[in-house]
Parts: C-alpha cells; sequence; structure tokens
C-alpha cells in the first residue's frame, strides 16, 4: 500500500500533473470563458422595460447602422484580395522569376514591410499623403484647388493595407517560386511553349496552394483591419468594436452586446475562412515529383516592349515601396521648422528627434513672445515615448517568450504521444485563438476580467490599474500561440526520432534528452518565432487600442497619439519629428532582430566552429605582423 | 551470452514476432539479416529495451533483462542514421554518455580521446561539428559514442544502407576489424545479404516476424535450410519441369541451383546433366559476365569467371552443365512460386 502511494509522487507525475492543470486552466480560462460571456452578452441584453430580450441586438443590428460596418470590412477584405495578390504577385515575380535589372535592390525595397509594418507603416503614408503631408504639401502647390484630405477613407485604407500586407508574398509566395523544379520550366520550353504560357500553365499551378492560403489570410487581414481604418478615417468592424467597447450606456443603445455582436460576426467569418482553407489544404496539391530539382533560372522577357513595361513597373513599385520609408529616414534628422514646412535641407540636420529637448518659442495672436520650456523632445528624452517604448518592449517581450515556452513544453509532449487523444485536444486547444480574431479575444478579456466576480484570478479585477498590463500579456500570448505552435511544429518534425532514442540508450533522462538534444536543435526555429512575435507585438494597434488605458499605454498608442497631437503651439511641436524617429526606431530594431534571428542564430554549430576558426586564424595573423614589426623596430 | 527465448511482440492486433528463439555467443558478430518488415529491426529494438514483448524474456549472460529500462541495459547502439547531436561536437557527442554518467571532467577526457584514438579520429576531428564530417568518420564518431560506456553488447541498426556503394565496401571492411580489435558482441541488422555474408559470424534469417534459419555464412548461402533463405541470399536459378525431369529430380518439390554452379562450355563431367542451350545476352561485370542462357522451355542464369578469352556472345550455341549435387531441394511451400 505504502509502495503504490509513494510512486504516486513522482516528480514526472507531479510535472505532468501541473501541465495538464496549467493547460486546463489557460484554455478555460483565458480562451473560452471569455468568448463565451462575449457570446452570451449578445442575448442577455435588457430592454427599456428591464426585461431580457434576446433579440434586441438582432434586431438593432438590422434596423441600425451596423450592417454598414460589416459591408464596409467586406468590401475591404475583398479589393485588398484583388490588389494584395496582383502586387504580391508582381514583386515576387519581378525579383525571383523575371530577369529584372536591379533584382536585388528592387527585392529589398519590396521586403520593408517586414521591418515596418502596422501603425508604423499607416503613420508613414500619413505622413506622405495627409492632408498636410509631403506629397499632399507638393501637389497642393501645384494645384491649389485640391482637396487636402484626399487621402482619406476607403481608398487610403485600401491602398495603405496593399502595399503593408505584401510580406507573407515577399516571405512565402517567394519560397514557393524558388520551389519549382527549373527542368518542368524547361521541358515546357523544349515542346515549343512561349514564356507566358509556361508561366500561366507550368509555374502558376504550383504556386496555387500557397496563393490560396495567402488570400485566404489577406481576406482575413481585411476583414480585421483596424490600424489603417482607424488612423485614415474608415468605419470598418473592428474601430467601432473599440469605439463600442469605451461607450456606455448612457451614450447609445447596449454598446457592449453590439460590439459582442460584431465580435462573434468577425469570428464566424474567420471559422468559415479557415475551414475552407484546412479543407483545401488537406486535398493535397501539385508538389514536385523530381528527385533531382533543378534550380530556376530567371527568365528573360524576350519581348522588348513587355521588357521595358516590366522594367517600369518593378520600379513603380519600389517607388511606391521606399518613398515613405526615405522620407521618414530623412525626415527624422530634420528639425520641426523643415519638418512642418516638407523641405529638406543639410542645414537643419538634427538630432532632436531621437535624443534631447529643448525649449520651444512662439509668438501669441496678441504678439507676445512665449517659451514653452521642453516641448520640443527627443523619442528618448520624451517620457510618454519612452514610457510607452518601455512598456510595449517589456509586455512583447514577455509575452513572446512566454508564447513561445508554453508551445515548446506543449509539442514536446504532443511529439511524445502522438496518436494519442490528449496530444490531439492539447493541439487543437492551442490552436483555438486562430479562429477567433483579435478583437474578439480582448474584446472579451476587456469585459470578462473588468469584474471582481472572476474566482480563478482570485476575485481581482484584471482591468483595473495596472493589472490591465497582465491582462495586455495573457492577450498578447495567447493571440501567438497558434503561429508560434504551427512553426514549433515543424521544427520538431525535423529532429530524427533516433536521435532521442540514442540519448535514451546512453541514459540519459527525459529533461535532459528534451534540454540537451532537443532543444538545440529547434532553438532557431524558437528564436525566430519569438523575434517575429516579438517584432510583431512591439508595434502592434489592435490589441492595445482595446486595452488602451493610462496604465497600458504601449508604443503603438503613443504613436497614435503623436499623429493627434501635434499642435502648433502646443506641447508637442515636434510630434511629427518624434513619429519619424519612432519609426526609423522600429525599424533598426525590427531589422536588428531579424538580423539576429536569421544571420546569426540561424547558424549551425558547424558555421559558428568555422567561423571561430576564421577569427582564430586572423588574431594570429595579426599577433604574428605585430611580432614581426616589434622584432623589425628592435633590430 | 544474449538469448531471446519465445519472444512475441505485437503491435495492437498486428504479431510482429512469432516467439522468436535466438542465442548470440560471446564475442560473435551475429546479424540479422531479411528483407523490410520481417521483423529484424524489432528484434534488435527488444534487445535494446525500446520495445517490450507480449512474451518471452530477452537475457545476457543468463540475467533476464526483459523489464529492465534501455539506460540499464550496458548496451551500445549504432543507428541507421547514426543519430549524432547536431548541435554538439564530434568530443561532446562521444562525451555524451560519461556525461550523464555524470563522469570527472577529466576521466571523461581521458576515455574520449582514447577511445577517439581507437576508432581512428584525430583531436583536431574531435573538435569538428559532426555535419564536418564524411560518411564514414561519422560512422566512426557513432561507433565511439556507443563504445566508450563500456557496453557489453553493440547493435547496429543498418549503419551502412546511407552511404554510397563503394564507401559501403570499405566501411564494411573497417567495420569487421574493429570489432575484431574490441573483441565486442555485436548485433547487426540489414537487408544487404552481401553485408550478412562478408561480416557475420553467424546469420539469422527473417521472414515475416519468423526465423528461417540461423547459421554460418556457408551454411545459410550453400545449406539453405528454406526456400526463402535459399531465394533471398544470393541470386538462383530455379528448375522447371522439363529440366528437374530430366536430371530425374522430384516433380513434386521445388529445384534450385546457384548461377556459379552452372558450368558454361565445361569438359564433361561425371553425373553430370549437359543440356544445349543459346545464349540470349550477358552483363559484363568486369570481374565476372551473367549469361543468360536459352534451354529447353527455360532461360538459366550462369557466372563465369572473365579470364577475356572465353567470352560468349549473344546467339552463340553453349553447352550448360549442371550437376545433382547442387541443386538444392524444397517442398513446395503454399507462397513460394
Amino acid at each position: 500500500m505504502n509502495a503504490k502511494a509513494s510512486s504516486w509522487f513522482k516528480p514526472n507525475l507531479l510535472a505532468k500533473t501541473f501541465g495538464i492543470a496549467f493547460f486546463v486552466y489557460l484554455f478555460f480560462g483565458f480562451m473560452l470563458l471569455p468568448c463565451l460571456n462575449t457570446l452570451t452578452q449578445i442575448f442577455t441584453v435588457k430592454n427599456a422595460d428591464g426585461v431580457t430580450d434576446p433579440l434586441a441586438v438582432i434586431r438593432f443590428f438590422f434596423a441600425g447602422n451596423m450592417p454598414k460596418y460589416v459591408w464596409n470590412s467586406l468590401k475591404l477584405a475583398l479589393c485588398l484580395v484583388v490588389t494584395v495578390n496582383i502586387v504580391g504577385v508582381s514583386i515576387v515575380l519581378l525579383t525571383e522569376y523575371f530577369d529584372i535589372k536591379g533584382a536585388k535592390i528592387l527585392r529589398l525595397g519590396y521586403m520593408t514591410t517586414l521591418i515596418y509594418s502596422g501603425v508604423a507603416l499607416v503613420t508613414g503614408y500619413l505622413f506622405l499623403y495627409d492632408s498636410d503631408g509631403i506629397l499632399t504639401t507638393w501637389l497642393y502647390e501645384m494645384f491649389p484647388n485640391m482637396d487636402r484630405n484626399w487621402f482619406s477613407g476607403f481608398n487610403a485604407v485600401l491602398f495603405t493595407m496593399t502595399f503593408a500586407c505584401t510580406s507573407n508574398h515577399a516571405l512565402f509566395l517567394r519560397n514557393a517560386i524558388r520551389g519549382i523544379d527549373y527542368n518542368t520550366v524547361e521541358a515546357a520550353r523544349n515542346m515549343g511553349a512561349k514564356p507566358f504560357k509556361v508561366l500561366l500553365r507550368v509555374v502558376f499551378p504550383t504556386l496555387i496552394p500557397t496563393m490560396f492560403s495567402l488570400t485566404v489570410m489577406t481576406f482575413i487581414t481585411g476583414l480585421c483591419a483596424m490600424s489603417a481604418p482607424t488612423l485614415l478615417g474608415y468605419d470598418s468592424i473592428n474601430p467601432e468594436i473599440v469605439r463600442l467597447a469605451g461607450s456606455s450606456i448612457a451614450d447609445e443603445a447596449f454598446p457592449q452586446a453590439r460590439a459582442a455582436l460584431l465580435s462573434i460576426l468577425l469570428a464566424m467569418f474567420t471559422i468559415i475562412l479557415l475551414t475552407v482553407l484546412s479543407n483545401y489544404e488537406r486535398k493535397g496539391h501539385y508538389l514536385s515529383v523530381s528527385k533531382t530539382k533543378a534550380k530556376l533560372v530567371k527568365q528573360k522577357i524576350t519581348n522588348p516592349v513587355a521588357n521595358v513595361f516590366a522594367h517600369i513597373y518593378a520600379y513603380v513599385l519600389f517607388i511606391i515601396y521606399m518613398t515613405p520609408v526615405v522620407m521618414i529616414i530623412l525626415f527624422a534628422f530634420q528639425n520641426y521648422p523643415a519638418i512642418r514646412s516638407k523641405t529638406l535641407s543639410l542645414s537643419d540636420f538634427t538630432f532632436i528627434n531621437f535624443f534631447g529637448s529643448q525649449d520651444y518659442e512662439f509668438m501669441t495672436n496678441r504678439g507676445k513672445l512665449k517659451t514653452r520650456p521642453d516641448a520640443i523632445s527627443g523619442l528618448f528624452a520624451n517620457s510618454d515615448t519612452v514610457g510607452g517604448i518601455r512598456l510595449s518592449f517589456v509586455l512583447s517581450a514577455l509575452a513572446a517568450a512566454l508564447a513561445c515556452v508554453i508551445v515548446v513544453v506543449a509539442v514536446n509532449y504532443i511529439f511524445k504521444n502522438r496518436g494519442k487523444k490528449r496530444s490531439t485536444v492539447l493541439e487543437y486547444s492551442l490552436l483555438f485563438p486562430w479562429l477567433l480574431p483579435t478583437i474578439l479575444i480582448c474584446y472579451s478579456y476587456r469585459t470578462f476580467f473588468n469584474s471582481e466576480d472572476v474566482w480563478y484570478v482570485f476575485n481581482t479585477n484584471l482591468y483595473m490599474r495596472d493589472n490591465v498590463r497582465f491582462l495586455i500579456i495573457m492577450a498578447y500570448t495567447v493571440v501567438k500561440l497558434p503561429f508560434a505552435l504551427r512553426m514549433i511544429k515543424a521544427a520538431f518534425y525535423a529532429i530524427d526520432e533516433e536521435l532521442e532514442d540514442a540519448a535514451r540508450n546512453l541514459g540519459a533522462s527525459g529533461l535532459f534528452t528534451f534540454l540537451k538534444v532537443k532543444l538545440p536543435i529547434v532553438l532557431p526555429s524558437v528564436l525566430a518565432v519569438f523575434a517575429l512575435n516579438f517584432n510583431a507585438l512591439f508595434t502592434e494597434y489592435d490589441m492595445s487600442a482595446t486595452f488602451h488605458s493610462s496604465y497600458g499605454k504601449t508604443y503603438a498608442m503613443v504613436i497614435q497619439n503623436m499623429c493627434a497631437e501635434e499642435g502648433r503651439d502646443g506641447y508637442n511641436v515636434n510630434a511629427s519629428g518624434r513619429r519619424c524617429a519612432s519609426t526609423v526606431f522600429i525599424m533598426l530594431v525590427s531589422g536588428l532582430i531579424l538580423y539576429l534571428v536569421y544571420g546569426v542564430g540561424a547558424r549551425d554549430l558547424a558555421d559558428r566552429l568555422a567561423l571561430k576558426e576564421k577569427r582564430r586564424k586572423r588574431r594570429e595573423k595579426i599577433v604574428a605582423r605585430l611580432r614581426g614589426t616589434g622584432e623589425k623596430a628592435a633590430a | 551470452m544474449i538469448e531471446l527465448k519465445d519472444i512475441v511482440v505485437k503491435f495492437g492486433d498486428f504479431e510482429a514476432l512469432h516467439n522468436i528463439n535466438v542465442e548470440v555467443r560471446e564475442g560473435e558478430f551475429f546479424t540479422f539479416l531479411g528483407p523490410s518488415g520481417c521483423g529484424k529491426t524489432t528484434t534488435l529494438r527488444t534487445i535494446t529495451g525500446f520495445i517490450e514483448p507480449v512474451s518471452g524474456t530477452v537475457s545476457v549472460k543468463g540475467v533476464d533483462i526483459t523489464h529492465v529500462p534501455i539506460e540499464k541495459r550496458n548496451i551500445g547502439i549504432v543507428f541507421q542514421s547514426y543519430a549524432l547531436f547536431p548541435s554538439m561536437t564530434v568530443y561532446n557527442n562521444i562525451a555524451f554518455g560519461l556525461k550523464v554518467q555524470k563522469l570527472k571532467k577529466q576521466e571523461i577526457d581521458d576515455k574520449v580521446r582514447a577511445i577517439a584514438r581507437k576508432v581512428d579520429l584525430s583531436d583536431e576531428q574531435l573538435e569538428k561539428a559532426v555535419s564536418q564530417l564524411s560518411g564514414g568518420q561519422q560512422q566512426r564518431v557513432a561507433i565511439a559514442r556507443a563504445l566508450v560506456t563500456g557496453p557489453a553488447i553493440i547493435c547496429m541498426d543498418e549503419p551502412l544502407s546511407n552511404l554510397d556503394a563503394k564507401l559501403r565496401v570499405q566501411l564494411r571492411n573497417e567495420l569487421k576489424k574493429m570489432q575484431r580489435d574490441f573483441g565486442i558482441t555485436t548485433i547487426y541488422v540489414t537487408h544487404d545479404q552481401e553485408e550478412a555474408l562478408t561480416l557475420s559470424d553467424r546469420i539469422a534469417v527473417f521472414n515475416k516476424g519468423f526465423i528461417e534459419q540461423i547459421g554460418t555464412p556457408n551454411e545459410v548461402y550453400n545449406h539453405s535450410k528454406t526456400e526463402f533463405v535459399c531465394n533471398f541470399i544470393g541470386d538462383i536459378n530455379r528448375l522447371e519441369d522439363e529440366v528437374s525431369a530430366a536430371m530425374k529430380l522430384d516433380p513434386a518439390r521445388h529445384h534450385f541451383v546457384r548461377l556459379e554452379r552452372i558450368r558454361v562450355n565445361r569438359p564433361a563431367d561425371e553425373n553430370e546433366l549437359r543440356l544445349d542451350g543459346v545464349i540470349e545476352s550477358r552483363e559484363y561485370y568486369g570481374l565476372y559476365i551473367k549469361y543468360y542462357i536459352h534451354v529447353g522451355s527455360q532461360t538459366i542464369k550462369a557466372i563465369e569467371k572473365n579470364d577475356g578469352i572465353n567470352i560468349y556472345e549473344p546467339g552463340e550455341k553453349v553447352t550448360v552443365g549442371i550437376h545433382p549435387v547442387d541443386v538444392m531441394s524444397y517442398d513446395a511451400a503454399p507462397d513460394a512460386n
């Protein structure tokens, strides 16, 4: 009896029990229950008589202007599918398939969205096309009758998001096109097919699976768009949910229930689309059957007119991608008057947008000279901005790390228990947030945890005061779990099962094998997931906007405030400059992280040892040279 | 040394091993040979402890280890893929098992360097990543890693299958030499009959979860116990009715003759059956030539040493001689056609 009882207290069993309890807690506590609460909000609305009316919101939906938001989002999503695919396919073909002069530079330009996205990108476009933007200012000088607010609403959102959403094409479609077996192209050419026919009949069919996935993801992105519609003024679902979530019953009819309904509608669209996508992926597609793939050779466009047209098209796209980036970088180093007048000058070069502060002197309407102390301040001298950066840095790093740790532990368990029901349940529960739009999760958190009745968080109001930071971390983590799972699971697939057997045979325990054998193998992928998640969260806007409070003012919210706050005589006179500096800073951080992950982190042991050896030889050479010089001098 | 007694292994309802009985002697190079899915790797994994049998026992030196955990069996393994840890240097790969045993740093170092010398790995190679080594060097690392902890037995699961033909032959010889030098009991799994014949002291031929025959290479090749073994090991001619009748062989049985026992255009031998044939085609292998000879109603394959003089052209008439003692006869198995 005793022996049996003591066997219950094995550390492995304890760890397993703790693990199961944690995942149950995470799934029910931070995924299912808050979202179910949102769903019930729709049907528990009370009418004017104080009686519960389950269909009140739905009636309101059809009677009011709510369908407009849904239609606007759908319209945006549909149009984005067309425009993003056109631009996305174009940039990949122009840099990877066709022989275009300067393709390397073009590729760099097209890939800027990888380090410059979300709210930073939108503010970049605003800096150029806004009523006060550089291009608008120049155009206005040429056409004084033009509408200075031309860059707003649907067209502006579509334009901005078209170029913002091609990052996935630049990554995944590029890989797909690089995976094409060139022998198939040669075979088609050999049988007399013209280049265009080869592209249409041989190349495109192999890209269809990737294109389909990208199309669905673009549609969902369009449907759930947040930063661009908010900043550029377009009435779509997500900004409306955030607005309603912050509204009170005194202002309008059951705002929370309406927000819940819109969130659930988004979730339904997402679930339908993802179901279509996974069904399509399951069918299997055109895979290369070649045993020895030949590397794709770039195709020359033989028709000279088409060639010129392709080059012009490539460089026009390049200009569209690069202009906001270049302008922002240049103006980040210009002083306040230069930014206001949108003129570049070497004499106006300054670091004030990054470091230090100075007083701002201005003339009032009554002709009095006034001084506003420290009104011009750099990115790292402005307490608001530094606070936002610090908060975003900490929250994003913690959430990105937490998502990775949770997923690594879970995937290790899933692989150990492959084919068993419990591992399938665990996998699906971690994929669950994928089905839900981010806004639904955040909105659900905001409403569900904004009370002291949730027992499993010790009856603490998590939306109150600085507790909201914990809520943001949880939201960030939960939202990033599905992506982390897909990527890290793929990395685990690459581990040879015999490695684990070998370690066990040599006497290693499960934990030792995991730490010393498996983890080092998947670490580059885990770090890549961490970096990509961190990058996305560091300037993330959608969730920040939902949780926005003085305790949860993240970097994206600070940037958004910069867009709104700039005043001629006000406190944030150089908000535009700081905005430019912010974007440069974001690009630097993102670029550095991507370099560390893909440049340094991707090196395997052989690369690292080779580099070490190279450095050692270089050191020896220098020492020998120095010695030689010393001896010569002594002689 | 190692004894498997009535081992039965099941995967769900599927019985992968049916009453396997094997005894491996100390210091012996013992091979499990058979086609894919015949149960040879399952038997090896049962010995190493990765698979627990439904019934039967595994014992080493008389001690039952059937339920002993993998790490306590003192059996080294060289895997098919070598399973070298890619994130570690060669040194750390070899030292892995010693570190798990928590030996002192100096002791680990001494043992690693000693075993490295024995398997011909230089100090420079020890500091390399495993991916920087050739296939042959990787194999040596895998062997060193398996041997450094001083196991009583070493198991090798098709360690040459991922290599090209030339390297395979070269490493085969090195492997045999190393086994002799270390004097360690070795169990080797392969589907390559040539590998089994050249390396082994004894061979167990597996088929569909059963052992068909255990014997020396000469026994399994020249005195195959079953029709399966006779067909699986080496190329062979099955004599059809016309030839069998001419040799007065039992028509109820299946009769086989090895290719090298067919005598083409040789002087008549006592008791030999001589048949007229015509060369259909030939395959030139350098050291020898393989002929396809049309004899009566069947094609008989024959191998002749390439002496550079007696080379027969397709269409050329030849005399084929078969000695009755070279014929191996088996009762017709239901599925052995």
